[in-house]
C-alpha cells in the first residue's frame, strides 16, 4: 500500500513537463525460435504503425482506442525497463506481445524481445539495442 | 458557478471519462477486466449521484490498486490528471468545513492552469523547441504519430516552427485568460482544440476527455477569485 501511495504522489504533485526534451524513443521487436538456445534472427517490430489512418478512424478513436493506448503502455514499460529493469515491466511486455501472436505454439515455442531506441545524432536517426530479454516459453506466458 | 455545481459537474465529466477508459480495458487481461469493471460500476453510481460520497471514496481506493497493478499510471499524463481530479474531488467532498472543500477543489483548478503554463515554460527554455527541432523530432522518430504518413510532417520545418511557437505562446499566456470570463472560455476552447489535435495526431484520446472534465474547476476558481 505504501508503494501505491508512492506511485500516487507524482499525480497529486505533478510536474507537467510534457515533452520538455525529446528523449530516445523505444521500439519493441520480438523474435520466435524453435529452441531456447537458438539465436533469434528474424526480429519483427511489435505493432508497426499503419501507413495511413483515415479521418473517420481518427475520430472514432476519440471514443474507442484500446489498442493504441495499450501500445503506449508498452512504450512506457520499454522506457521503464531500459531505465530500471524489473520483472513487472518484462512480464508486461512478454504478455502483451504473446497475446498478439498466433496461438499455434508448435512451430516456434520460444519468444524473445528486444528494445531498440531511436535517437537523432545531428541529422541522422540512430538505432541502439539497449535491452534484450532471455527467451521465454510461450506456453508459460499468461495471456488471459 | 457555485462550488457544489462545479464539483458535481466535474464528478460527472470525470466519471464519463473513466467509463470510456474502463470500457477499453474490458478487452484486456482478466485482472484488468475485474479492476476496471468495478471502476466502471462505481463511475455509473457517481454519474447518477447514488450513495454520495462513497463511490468517490471507492474510486480513490481502487485507484491505488490500479496504480499497483501497472506499477504506475497506465497512460502517463492523462491518467495522472485523472488521479489528481479524483483525489481532489474526494477530499473536497469529505472535507468537514467549506474552506477546506474550496481549497481541495481550487487546487485542482490551479493545477489545470499550471499544466499549460509549466508545459510552455519548459519548452521556451529549450532551444530545440524554439527552433521547431523538437517538434520535428516528435514527428520523425518518437513513438507518438499514429501513422507513418504523419512522419512526413517532419519535412516541413517552417510549419513545425510556427506550430511550436503557437503552442508555447498559448501555454504561457493561458494564466492571463483568468482575468476575464470570456477570455477564459475562449482559452479553454482553444485548449480543447489543442487536445483534439493531439488525440488525432498522436492517439492521445484520454488527454482530451480528462482535461475537459477538469474545466469546471477552473471556471469556478476564476469566478471565486476575480
Amino acid at each position: 500500500m505504501l508503494n501505491a501511495f508512492r506511485l500516487l504522489l507524482p499525480a497529486l504533485i505533478p510536474s507537467w513537463n510534457f515533452f520538455d526534451v525529446i528523449a530516445p524513443s523505444p521500439r519493441v521487436e520480438y523474435a520466435l525460435t524453435s529452441a531456447k538456445d537458438a539465436a533469434p534472427a528474424d526480429w519483427r517490430e511489435f505493432r508497426p504503425r499503419p501507413e495511413r489512418v483515415s479521418v473517420p478512424a481518427l475520430l472514432t478513436r476519440l471514443f474507442w482506442n484500446p489498442r493504441w493506448n495499450q501500445t503506449l503502455f508498452v512504450v512506457s514499460c520499454a522506457e521503464r525497463l531500459a531505465d530500471n529493469p524489473t520483472d513487472h515491466s518484462q512480464d508486461e511486455l512478454f504478455r502483451r506481445i504473446a497475446a498478439d501472436l498466433s496461438p499455434d505454439l508448435d512451430a516456434a515455442p520460444w519468444l524473445s524481445f528486444r528494445l531498440v531506441f531511436l535517437s537523432r545524432q545531428g541529422e541522422v536517426i540512430e538505432r541502439e539495442v539497449l535491452y534484450q530479454s532471455a527467451p521465454r516459453r510461450r506456453q508459460d506466458i499468461a495471456v488471459r | 458557478m457555485i462550488l457544489e455545481a462545479a464539483a458535481r459537474l466535474t464528478e460527472i465529466l470525470l466519471a464519463l471519462a473513466l467509463i470510456q477508459q474502463g470500457l477499453e480495458h474490458l478487452r484486456g487481461f482478466r485482472d484488468e477486466r475485474l479492476l476496471f469493471g468495478a471502476r466502471t460500476v462505481l463511475c455509473v453510481l457517481l454519474v447518477f449521484g447514488v450513495a454520495s460520497p462513497w463511490p468517490l471514496v471507492g474510486l480513490a481506493g481502487l485507484s491505488l490498486l490500479i496504480l499497483h497493478r501497472f506499477q504506475g499510471p497506465y497512460n502517463g499524463g492523462s491518467d495522472r490528471m485523472g488521479l489528481l481530479a479524483l483525489w481532489c474531488l474526494t477530499l473536497s467532498r469529505l472535507a468537514p468545513v467549506p474552506q477546506w472543500k474550496e481549497l481541495a477543489f481550487g487546487y485542482l483548478g490551479v493545477q489545470l492552469v499550471l499544466s499549460y503554463f509549466i508545459s510552455g515554460g519548459v519548452k521556451i527554455v529549450n532551444a530545440d523547441w524554439r527552433s521547431g527541432r523538437a517538434l520535428r523530432d516528435v514527428f520523425r522518430f518518437s513513438a507518438y504519430p499514429v501513422s507513418e504518413a504523419l512522419r512526413g510532417w517532419a519535412d516541413r520545418p517552417r510549419v513545425l516552427r510556427a506550430m511550436s511557437w503557437a503552442v508555447i505562446l498559448f501555454e504561457l499566456a493561458f494564466p492571463l485568460t483568468l482575468l476575464s470570463r470570456p477570455a477564459l472560455i475562449a482559452g479553454l476552447a482553444v485548449a480543447a482544440l489543442f487536445h483534439l489535435a493531439n488525440a488525432c495526431l498522436f492517439g492521445l484520446n484520454r488527454f482530451f476527455w480528462t482535461w475537459l472534465a477538469v474545466y469546471p474547476a477552473i471556471l469556478w476558481l476564476q469566478a471565486r477569485l476575480f
